[in-house]
């Protein structure tokens, strides 16, 4: 098991009040899962924590999670997540899917 | 263009796809972190809700307790925390009286976590009882790729009701297994026409194992709940006898019958092929024996 | 001149017929006497080849032949397709074989890595199909040649029913060069639906204990398709089937090109290219190519094998797919290859490892697997005269100026940056370029398909159009730029990818207007496999490993 934490800048996430965490994915060979959770602290960055079970590929991780993080307005926010071997296209997608559920405004 | 079917979707889309939109109120969320202590000391990944997602909520405005498995994390394996998390929802639903709905995903219990998980189940399994005893429904759905196996096969088997798709399967030990101890002539795991045709939706529906077999979409599962809430199953003694006894009467009959397609003529299946083709709808509107 | 007797060849043939001549009634030898007949006609020094691609084996001809002992079997030139059953490892093993020639070796690619290592695998050489079938009739044609079919009459015709496969590239050079041909034969009848093989072929028949080894290779299971390689199969319909309107193609046994079959009747629909794009096909029965046949995209196929299951479907589709007097469906491996090589606007394909000049390989240092056919489809038949659209269009991407070659054929690699299990798809150098691997096939190594061929390459990430790149240099650049996450992507330039984007050459898919967001699996015409069995009206029969009803 391999654990790192990284803080990149990002631009202020914007999601309703009532909305405290949303959550993507699954932990399960070649998939991982996303906890996003505000986090007052930093308004203009998101911090990572990954756990992932395949050892090894930090440098690809933090290119990817660099990447969504100067694309997407994630600033203020906490990212943690559990990787079983996902591929970089499938964390971004569970990453996009992640922001969707918190910004998204459900009756 | 087709909606995603229900044995693909992970269990929260499940949960959101059958409950009234908003009415799910999750009991220990993700964000609480409540997780499994052994699997990381095998290097294991550990998921925010133990691969169990449970909480209040309604299905057209009526209130029942509802679980959800992920069978994607660790087989949906019964671990401890994942037990208790059971434990505690259907102890809420016999004390409120309430149904309990289990959207299951399980292979069984979670070896990893050695006594706990074994003895998590059975305190499920003696919680089902409860429940049932308090007259609070507990119904079991399985319609996911991996099915009800081992103890989540015997605690589905406990509910007052299976409602299955074609794509579920139930059964204790899981096709590997069989072949592992009685051999490939006995029973071929990769011979996977014959596992659905042995332990799938249809054949347990047939079989009586299941009280209603639905298609493989969410609003079907959703009307597959309603309408098993209005039935009432409060087992008393006269009730498990008569089951008894339908059991013994089936063993007999089919006890050594090694062709699944020749339970499925005898039980009055006119043409096999066509009805193992067919929508579950359909196979039990125009093929399966009318249930009195 | 000398006075050698010019029928020395036909004069040994007859000593051995007559030595075998006790075994056998007309041209049938009874199973149990299998041992003796190859004993009595097999002699020392001989090429020996043994029906069996990744298909269709003579399987029970090999366990005989593995079951005998090499003081008899011995210094044997093997010659054959593919070394698929642990009875060919035996072979090796019991020290039989002097030279093999071969092309593939898919499941016994580690134990033929093994052998390789201890010294008991003396390569001749690594061909691709074609390749091979043609030495049959130069400079390797067999002196025996087991073969498999699925009946024989009491003449000792031959009936291949769908998998015809390679079986009369073998007979005819063995058959026509005084060679003996043994038929290994689920079934011997009195009347043969058709006659593939011609009694006067053959020498002996064998009605086989049990029917031959058939693996279902080319069916892919439409559950197990992702939601990434969807993105990647509307990536490569926008950017390169619409684009050059391919209609002439042959498809990989891949999960990336079954979600493009799926795709044609949905989203190749909504944009209008039914009727315009996949028209003619060089490809297996592929189940997955049952909604975009009964949709009507389709008006022929030909095959270069079978696929167990779709026996009564091809049957009833004449029209579309090539089939005998009697009904039932017909395949030819090297007449397929020749088509493919040929007459196809298009070849797309997979593969494990990709490197920076856009090299591909399946090899690695623990698995020896070789060719099969996809380098004579993946390559540029520079023989090639008739010209086509997408071929024209190609060739002036590729070869702008006066006197250059005018077409090309659309060679596409369609790979995930990463493999299962975190594995990077892209490297900086091929597995197949190790020394120890070089070593062994007489200092090349073993590529599948050459960068220099290959015109386009589609990842997640988009598409890299290599023809059109003018330099090694822009090429490694415009592979970096979609090679994604992997450690060759990641040293792209971003100045460098910026401007081969300016120039199309690397397409993003939203250059292309495909949203991911739509990509998901409710776009697929066919999400499992009783839905394939829905849209062929009950007359596909999938094998039980494929049923979950």
């Amino acid at each position: 098991m391999e654990k790192f934490q990284q803080s990149f800048p990002s631009k202020q996430v914007a999601w309703p009040a009532s909305r405290k965490w949303a959550l993507s994915g699954v932990v399960g060979s070649g998939n991982l899962e996303v906890l996003i959770e505000p986090s007052a602290a930093a308004p203009a960055s998101v911090s990572y924590s990954v756990e992932t079970s395949f050892p090894g590929y930090k440098d690809s991780w933090l290119a990817a999670l660099g990447d969504f993080a100067s694309h997407y307005a994630v600033g203020g926010t906490t990212i943690t997540i559990h990787d079983q071997g996902a591929s970089p296209i499938v964390i971004t997608m569970r990453l996009r899917q992640a922001l969707d559920l918190l910004t998204s405004v459900k009756p | 263009m087709s909606r995603v079917p229900y044995h693909e979707l992970k269990a929260r889309e499940r949960i959101a796809a059958i409950v009234d939109p908003g009415s799910f109120s999750e009991i220990i969320p993700p964000p609480e972190r409540v997780m499994s202590a052994y699997l990381p000391k095998l290097g294991i990944p550990v998921a925010f809700d133990d691969g169990i997602a449970i909480g209040r909520a309604s299905i057209a405005g009526k209130p029942l307790y509802l679980a959800a498995q992920v069978g994607q994390f660790v087989g949906g394996s019964v671990g401890e925390v994942h037990s208790a998390k059971l434990v505690g929802l259907l102890k809420s639903a016999a004390r409120d009286r309430l149904p309990c709905v289990f959207l299951v995903e399980s292979g069984g219990v979670r070896l990893h976590e050695g006594s706990s998980g074994e003895i998590g189940i059975a305190e499920a399994i003696r919680a089902v009882f409860d429940c049932r005893a308090a007259g609070a429904p507990t119904i079991a759905v399985i319609g996911s790729d991996i099915g009800a196996y081992g103890g989540m096969g015997i605690l589905s088997a406990c509910c007052d009701f299976r409602l299955m798709t074609e794509h579920g399967r139930i059964g204790i030990s899981g096709p590997i297994v069989i072949e592992k101890w009685m051999g490939k002539e006995a029973f071929d795991s990769s011979n996977r026409a014959l596992v659905w045709k042995t332990s799938g939706g249809k054949t347990r529906f047939l079989l009586g194992d299941a009280e209603a077999l639905v298609n493989d979409s969410t609003d079907a599962v959703r009307d597959g709940i309603l309408s098993l809430l209005s039935r009432s199953a409060k087992p008393d003694l006269a009730f498990v006898k008569a089951r008894q006894k339908f059991l013994q009467e089936r063993l007999d009959t089919f006890g050594k019958t090694p062709d699944p397609d020749a339970i499925w003529a005898a039980l009055g299946i006119r043409d096999v092929a066509a009805a193992t083709l067919a929508e579950a709808s359909e196979f039990v509107e125009s093929f399966a024996p009318k249930k009195p | 001149m000398s006075a050698q007797p010019r029928d020395l060849r036909r004069r040994n043939k007859a000593a051995r017929i007559s030595r075998a001549s006790g075994l056998a009634s007309g041209k049938l030898v009874p199973h149990e006497r299998t041992a003796d007949l190859l004993r009595a006609v097999i002699e020392p020094g001989d090429i020996l080849c043994l029906e069996g691609d990744n298909q269709k084996q003579a399987d029970f001809l090999a366990a005989q032949l593995a079951s005998l002992d090499s003081s008899t079997m011995r210094d044997i030139h093997l010659v054959m397709s593919c070394i698929t059953l642990p009875e060919h490892i035996e072979l090796f093993k019991k020290g039989m074989i002097r030279k093999v020639d071969f092309c593939y070796a898919g499941p016994q690619g580690g134990a033929v890595a093994d052998l390789l290592a201890s010294g008991k695998f003396p390569i001749g050489a690594i061909h691709t199909y074609n390749e091979i079938y043609a030495r049959y009739y130069i400079d390797l044609t067999p002196r025996v040649a087991l073969i498999a079919a699925a009946k024989a009459d009491r003449a000792g015709n031959l009936f291949l029913a769908a998998n015809t496969e390679e079986t009369p590239a073998i007979v005819e050079p063995t058959a026509f060069y005084d060679g003996i041909v043994i038929a290994q034969v689920n079934e011997i009848v009195d009347e043969l639906p058709r006659i593939d093989i011609p009694t006067d072929q053959v020498d002996f028949v064998i009605g086989a204990p049990y029917p031959m080894h058939l693996t279902a290779l080319f069916t892919r299971d439409p559950a197990a398709i992702t939601d990434v390689q969807i993105l990647m199969a509307m990536v490569a319909i926008q950017g390169i089937y619409k684009e050059y309107e391919v209609e002439s193609l042959n498809h990989g046994v891949g999960f990336n090109t079954a979600a493009i079959e799926l795709l044609l009747p949905t989203y190749g629909e909504e944009l209008g290219l039914k009727g315009k794009i996949c028209k003619y096909w060089m490809v297996n029965p592929l189940p997955t190519m049952i909604p975009a046949i009964e949709s009507g995209w389709v008006e022929t196929v030909f095959s270069v094998g079978g696929e167990v299951g779709m026996e009564r479907y091809t049957a009833a589709r004449p029209d579309i797919y090539f089939t005998g007097r009697d009904g039932s469906f017909h395949s030819n491996r090297p007449m397929g290859q020749l088509a493919g090589h040929y007459a196809l606007d298009m070849f797309i394909g997979a593969s494990l490892q990709v490197d920076i000049h856009g090299n591909s390989s399946t090899v690695s240092k623990k698995r020896i697997t070789g060719f099969g056919g996809a380098p004579n489809m993946g390559c540029q038949p520079m023989g090639r005269r008739h010209p086509t659209k997408a071929w024209l269009k190609a060739g002036r991407e590729a070869n702008p100026g006066p006197g250059s070659i005018p077409g090309r054929k659309l060679v596409v690699q369609m790979v995930e940056t990463f493999q299962a299990g975190r594995v990077p798809t892209f490297v900086e150098s091929l597995d197949a370029q190790d020394p120890s691997i070089k070593a062994a096939m007489q200092g090349v190594a073993p590529v599948m398909i050459y960068g220099d061929d290959v015109t386009h390459l589609v990842t997640e990430e988009g598409i890299a159009n290599l023809g059109a790149c003018r330099t090694p240099e822009e090429r490694t650049a415009a592979i970096r730029g979609v090679a994604g996450y992997t450690p060759v992507g990641l040293k792209r330039s971003s100045a460098d990818t910026a401007s081969l984007r300016e120039r199309g050459i690397i397409k993003l898919p939203e250059d292309l207007g495909v949203s991911p967001a739509r990509a998901n699996r409710s776009l697929l015409a066919a999400q499992e496999v009783k839905d394939l069995v829905r849209w062929s009206g009950g007359l596909y029969d999938p094998p039980a490993q494929f049923v979950d009803w």
